[in-house]
């Protein structure tokens, strides 16, 4: 199982040291030492794809957290025709990735698609979406596909929160504000963070969406790292290349994940704590 | 004496039959063998798969076809072609394939087989095939590598030719007494012309978006302008002022085209024509058939079609797909039989009035197939003039290809200056060039 899991991160870690080409097998590559490395280290073009990563990542995951986790809240509760209501919120992530860069190109189609013709219809200038607004259009259809994921997890995690605990804040008075600032985000902290951590790893490598949508521009005003590797490994035929820049992506995602189970186990052991003293007192 | 003289003659009859049965039927050895060929989902091999059963009847030799996106085929060809034992006997690829291919030995040379005379057909008439095509993506080995020249060999033959063309709305142009544009002036005038005529038209719809359809567009205007990625000693010109012009005809057309043109892809720019939101479009000769489907055009009947404008010189693009039989095939001879079957007189024509396109002379001039396609006899003009070095076939092209159309994605969206822009990609090619060994006879 060990050398299962590992095999292929091996694989990967020897390609990107060496000079390989997709006609050739592994062994007939060249050896270069760190040159892939240092190559991207100093590729303007490599760390301009980092940066819209970065920013891609961080806008998605914070805005489908906010909205997600806010849904949860507000749709926690006993309405007639919930399960439908619940099966339709899901729908947008069971749709193939490719389907849904081809849906929202279509929709941000600067004369046929639907935003255009609305604004146009209410006698606004058009947007080009897809040109100026490139990245906050790929940004909207990754939040309307992947908002729905923290919306089950978050919702799964309310509704297994300890009834005694919001029953007891209840009679003690607290309002619906305080019961979610005090009880239930504290409570369902792990899960969040969890469900945070797996949003941002998938954001890291989300490619098909945005390849079928813009296919990385305006320039590289899109391009981000999985698409960069997918073109450098299909297009510029590097594969040594492809897998170091697998690897600086591997480096970036390890450390992310390292800090936030830090801060969930912090945040645990600060509990702990409070919860000791409180015995105490 | 009478009776030997009978028997002579008898006998040289006989022999005469037996010598003409073996020469009217050169498929016998191989029929019943079954050939699996790899080629694109891609409207010329949609009508190929339309004539392979004639093939099949005529020889006894079964096709079996693996049809895949042009993305995946060529990933699918990347694996298989590094086998040892392939399962592919023959294959369709594009021409920057065969820079790979050849250069990793991966395709066979067509040598042996046009001096088999078991397989290769007197009749064939292979300077009836177009010229530029052969070169472009037939050729390996020859000038610069990739071009016509005397330590050049065949290793493909052109199937599926495209070239550019230009596409126009007759009605829009007599409307407003419009001539059609014959040099690039003109039709840059024309261009920006058009959305004052006709408010809410784009003059022109071309592929802009980001990277190979930028880098597409722009290639498209630097040869007629006279341009070249680089000179004879792999020195890139890009930057130079024929490729300065280029960017601003670029700039020009995606400026006065349809709305959003910036971000148009080959789709979008072919989209924009067929739903009438633009007035002309300049690119491949295979969207010829669209623009004749009603299940799909708003402007059927309503375009005439144009060589591509003249700048300096004539010099369309070339495009499509050759075909070629990879070195670890398992019936080489019988995928050569049908490769020459496919591109043969005969072939080409069936191909094209199955809605394929031709690649060869007489074929564009053939009456029944003008007669179907009256567009025909225009293509064949504009193929004559098609030029196989519009952009470098080279390994290292994939990247350089991106960077150019990346830069000049930012000059359409971004205001770049398009002399900085070009200047960058010049000096980064350098770089690509110099790493890629290309400088090594230099000094």
């Amino acid at each position: 199982m060990v050398l299962a899991l590992l095999y292929p991160l091996g694989y990967m870690v020897y390609g990107s040291f060496r000079d390989w080409d997709p006609s050739q097998s592994l062994s007939e590559s060249t050896f270069v030492g760190l040159k892939n490395y240092i190559t991207l280290w100093n590729d303007p073009n490599f760390h301009e794809s980092t940066l819209v990563t970065l920013k891609f990542a961080l806008s998605v995951v914070t805005v489908e957290m906010l909205i997600g986790v806010g849904l949860a809240l507000l749709l926690d509760r006993k309405l007639r025709g919930m399960s439908v209501l619940r099966t339709l919120f899901i729908l947008p992530m069971m749709i193939a990735p490719v389907v849904v860069g081809l849906i929202w190109r279509y929709m941000y189609h600067p004369t046929l698609g639907v935003f255009n013709r609305g604004i146009k219809g209410v006698g606004l200038e058009p947007v080009d979406w897809l040109g100026q607004h490139a990245l906050l259009s790929v940004i909207i259809a990754d939040i309307w596909q992947w908002t729905p994921f923290i919306f089950i997890l978050s919702l799964a995690a309310l509704q297994s929160l300890p009834r005694s605990a919001l029953e007891a804040a209840r009679i003690d008075g607290a309002t619906g504000w305080q019961q979610i600032i005090h009880i239930k985000l504290p409570l369902m902290m792990p899960v969040l963070i969890v469900t945070c951590l797996l949003r941002l790893i998938d954001a890291f490598k989300v490619l098909e969406v945005i390849l079928v949508m813009t296919e990385g521009g305006p320039g590289l005003s899109t391009e981000i790292m999985a698409l960069r590797i997918s073109r450098t490994a299909t297009e510029f035929r590097e594969l040594g290349v492809a897998a170091a820049m697998s690897n600086y992506l591997l480096i970036m995602l390890l450390i992310l994940t390292v800090l936030m189970l830090v801060y969930n186990r912090y945040m645990e052991y600060r509990a702990s704590r409070a919860m000791r003293v409180a015995q105490e007192n | 004496m009478l009776n030997l003289s009978k028997t002579l003659r008898c006998l040289t009859v006989a022999t005469a039959m037996v010598a003409s049965v073996a020469i009217a039927d050169p498929y016998e050895e191989y029929a019943g063998t079954t050939l699996i060929v790899n080629f694109p989902a891609h409207p010329h091999y949609d009508a190929v798969r339309k004539i392979l059963p004639e093939f099949t009847r005529e020889t006894g030799i079964e096709v079996e076809v693996d049809q895949l996106p042009y993305l995946k085929m060529r990933e699918r060809q990347t694996l298989e072609l590094g086998q040892d034992e392939g399962d592919y006997d023959l294959i369709a690829y594009v021409v920057f394939s065969k820079a790979d291919y050849v250069y990793a030995d991966q395709l066979e040379n067509l040598a042996r087989y046009f001096m088999n005379p078991k397989l290769s057909d007197p009749s064939y008439d292979a300077d009836d095939l177009i010229d530029g095509y052969v070169y472009n993506i037939g050729f390996a080995g020859g000038t610069k590598g990739y071009l016509e020249g005397k330590t050049g060999s065949l290793f493909g033959i052109p199937y599926g030719s495209e070239t550019s063309i230009l596409g126009y709305r007759k009605d829009i142009f007599e409307k407003h007494g419009l001539e059609v544009p014959e040099n690039y002036d003109q039709l840059l005038d024309i261009a920006c012309k058009i959305p004052e005529l006709e408010p809410g038209m784009g003059g022109l719809s071309s592929r802009a978006a980001s990277g190979h359809h930028a880098s597409h567009a722009f290639l498209l205007h630097l040869a007629p302008l006279g341009g070249r990625v680089f000179d004879d000693s792999w020195n890139p010109i890009v930057n130079n002022e024929a490729g300065v012009q280029a960017a601003n005809a670029l700039k020009t057309i995606v400026d006065c085209g349809p709305e959003g043109s910036a971000s148009f892809g080959f789709g979008e720019a072919l989209g924009s024509f067929l739903a009438g939101d633009t007035a002309m479009f300049l690119d491949t000769t295979v969207v010829a058939g669209q623009i004749d489907d009603p299940a799909k055009s708003k402007v059927v009947g309503k375009v005439g079609w144009a060589m591509h404008p003249m700048g300096t010189r004539r010099g369309s693009q070339t495009g499509g797909f050759g075909i070629g039989i990879p070195k670890n095939a398992e019936n080489k001879d019988a995928a050569f039989l049908l490769m020459q079957w496919l591109t043969s007189k005969k072939g080409d024509k069936l191909v094209a009035l199955a809605g394929g396109n031709p690649s060869r002379f007489s074929t564009h001039e053939d009456a029944e197939v003008n007669a179907r396609f009256p567009h025909m006899a225009t293509f064949g003009e504009a193929l004559k003039h098609a030029d196989p070095d519009w952009r470098p076939i080279i390994p290292v092209w994939g990247k350089i290809n991106a960077d150019l159309g990346t830069t000049l994605s930012k000059v359409l969206t971004e205001d770049l200056d398009i002399q900085e822009a070009l200047d960058g990609v010049a000096e980064r090619t350098k770089a690509v060039m110099e790493e890629a060994g290309y400088y090594t006879w230099s000094n």
